[in-house]
């Protein structure tokens, strides 16, 4: 019995040993995603994936909510009680999101909040982009294109998702005051097949149109596809949101789309505010992602910041 | 089409002496009712456009072709939730085979039908063999097939976008058949999809008005046990029509893929409930027994016409849902009135 736990103890003791040399990795980042189901959601934890490669003190673990509140707050707290050294959450809402982030706070977890906000103060930063101002990006965009007005058919995400009201409000701050018209106007759900069924009914309806202004990337395509087998494409362009590499720039670069607007993801900024809030550093409450622009002009040099065009 | 109904509906008991009394009559009031409002709601005489017409008859197809598996199904009282997944699963599949993997496109709508009748297969195995509700069997298919598509697509679109090694992206050339299928003919007034879906009611209006296999459906969802006691293979019945349900499926999947140009490891999210709908709205019971193919035309008009001129209508989404919901219910109660 003695050989037994003898041999125990030194299989245990070597393994330690071994488990120790292997261990570079100093940090534990916890990553709590509310939805992989949208390729957007999936590009930011790509993202977040690339930017911690290249930092081997980094380890993160990837949960993914499928778009539950209470998968998520559950996920927060396992991540909590594993003791992770800091979390990043994109939430899925505010509201019932806020209590088990605060949890995490206080528990002294550093807690970086992506894209969607949650209510009160406690967390440590919130990096998002502000869809409004894209929204508006892309309504003087399509004022500068349209100097002399125009018809615009508008196919919306979702009007009672925060994305889509702003996308939808910011937009008509754009055009508001120029000859440009929102003559049609309905939810694609931010689906592509639903986009392509409404984009059929505006052109049944809707003589002449010049502009398809879509939500996002997959509708504005959707759109493109109903105008084409219409054979009305040519005369009208189409312009969405998001501008990821593999969807929104390729339907740029093939000329399908006139303009892509990124909507970032973060992913990077998150990882770099993270490595600065573990060292130490002090980093700002709010960061506000830069986005860029996606046109058939630039989009081999990789866009426009939006912040350096200048429009009107 | 119309006298159809009648000879496919052997456990018809109602006395056919009276054209309203005809249940295709009664299928075709839904129909009819759903028309006028779409006369009366024209959009500027949008509806009068064959334009209007046509396109809703490309839209509605996948969820008709969903609706001629599951009409199969309920027909011997059972219920198929898993098609929407299964659809997802195979516009998947035929996204990743004919896109990436450059497979001739008949070895990739093989392989689709393949994995669409053994998906089909399964959960008919399950359901005869160990007697599981079909509810239950079909829930558990939904969420495997839904997995499994998530996992064959990396949780990502399977696009015309191919990620290159050095990082940038590389845009593949359409196959020829899905030039073929997104395509319109006969001078550009019926999508090709929908001579699909109408070659779907075809097949099944042969197997179940022409075909003794057709007779042992009814059979077998009129009453299982008589039926067994008479020689029916039930079990074997039951195999059939989920793995048809499941060929149906897959069909649907590659026409999804095709007019979206992608596999989308999400599509076909709730189109289980839409085809129920269909099915149900045509008039066929669920139950089980009693149904006919025809009435699922009807029924797959019906709510294409219904979306179609809210569409047309720029109908906002939340008054969308309350109205689809009144004018369901309203036009099978004018069924029954008619009746």
């Amino acid at each position: 019995m003695k050989t037994v736990s003898g041999i125990f103890l030194i299989v245990t003791v070597l393994l330690a040993g071994i488990a120790s040399i292997g261990q570079t990795q100093k940090w534990v980042i916890g990553m709590s995603q509310c939805n992989l189901g949208e390729p957007w959601r999936v590009q930011m934890n790509a993202d977040i994936k690339k930017a911690a490669a290249e930092h081997p003190e980094l380890t993160v673990i990837f949960k993914d909510a499928q778009n539950d509140t209470l998968k998520q707050r559950a996920h927060l707290e396992e991540f909590a009680d594993a003791k992770v050294n800091l979390l990043i959450v994109s939430p899925k809402e505010a509201a019932p999101l806020t209590a088990p982030v605060a949890e995490a706070y206080r528990k002294g977890i550093p807690v970086i909040i992506l894209d969607r906000s949650v209510l009160g103060s406690e967390y440590t930063a919130f990096i998002g982009a502000d869809n409004k101002k894209i929204g508006r990006a892309a309504g003087q965009w399509a004022a500068a294109r349209f100097p002399k007005g125009g018809k615009i058919v508008e196919l919306k995400g979702l009007m009672t998702s925060t994305p889509g009201q702003d996308r939808h409000s910011g937009f008509l701050d754009g055009i508001k005051g120029t000859g440009l018209d929102v003559v049609f106007e309905a939810d694609m759900k931010w689906l592509e097949p639903d986009a392509r069924t409404e984009m059929e009914s505006a052109l049944a309806v809707q003589k002449k149109i010049d502009l398809v202004y879509a939500h996002n990337d997959p509708g504005a395509h959707g759109a493109y596809l109903a105008a084409k087998a219409a054979g009305r494409d040519k005369e009208m362009l189409f312009v969405g949101i998001d501008g990821l590499p593999q969807e929104g720039q390729i339907y740029v670069q093939q000329s399908i789309l006139a303009a892509s607007f990124e909507y970032p993801t973060g992913g990077k900024e998150a990882i770099e505010t993270a490595l600065r809030i573990l060292k130490g550093e002090r980093v700002p409450k709010e960061i506000t992602l830069r986005s860029r622009v996606f046109t058939p002009e630039n989009v081999k040099k990789g866009g426009e910041w939006l912040d350096q065009i200048p429009i009107r | 089409m119309a006298e159809l109904g009648d000879k496919t509906n052997p456990a018809q008991t109602r006395p056919r002496n009276s054209f309203f009394g005809a249940p295709w009559t009664r299928a075709l009031f839904a129909l009819i009712f759903v028309f006028l409002i779409g006369m009366i709601f024209n959009a500027g005489g949008a509806f009068f456009q064959w334009g209007t017409h046509r396109d809703m008859l490309r839209q509605i197809s996948v969820i008709g072709i969903l609706a001629c598996g599951m009409t199969l199904v309920i027909i011997t009282a059972g219920i198929d939730l898993s098609v929407g997944s299964v659809l997802g699963l195979n516009a998947v599949l035929f996204a990743v085979l004919s896109l990436r993997l450059d497979w001739p496109a008949y070895l990739a709508v093989g392989a689709c039908l393949a994995v669409g009748v053994a998906c089909g297969a399964l959960s008919g195995a399950v359901i005869a063999r160990f007697k599981m509700q079909p509810f239950i069997a079909t829930l558990a298919m939904m969420v495997f097939a839904r997995g499994l598509a998530k996992s064959i697509s990396g949780g990502e679109k399977v696009s015309r976008a191919v990620l290159q090694p050095d990082g940038s992206y590389a845009y593949v050339d359409l196959p020829r058949l899905f030039q073929a299928i997104d395509h319109k003919v006969f001078g550009g007034n019926v999508a090709v999809v929908t001579l699909i879906f109408l070659g779907c009611i075809f097949l099944c209006w042969v197997l179940l008005a022409r075909l003794r296999w057709g007779r042992y459906l009814y059979a077998t969802g009129a009453n299982e046990e008589a039926a067994r006691l008479s020689g029916v293979p039930t079990g074997r019945i039951k195999l059939l029509a989920y793995s048809l349900s499941g060929a149906f499926a897959a069909i649907a999947g590659i026409c999804q893929a095709i007019q979206e140009q992608q596999g989308d490891p999400e599509a076909g999210m709730g189109y289980e409930l839409s085809a129920i709908a269909v099915v149900v709205i045509g008039g066929t019971s669920l139950m089980g027994g009693r149904g006919s193919i025809a009435f699922t035309l009807l029924g797959t008009l019906t709510i294409g016409y219904l979306e179609k001129i809210l569409s047309i209508n720029a109908v906002s989404e939340a008054s969308r849902l309350i109205l689809t919901g009144i004018i369901i219910v309203a036009a099978v109660l004018l069924q029954r009135k008619a009746a």
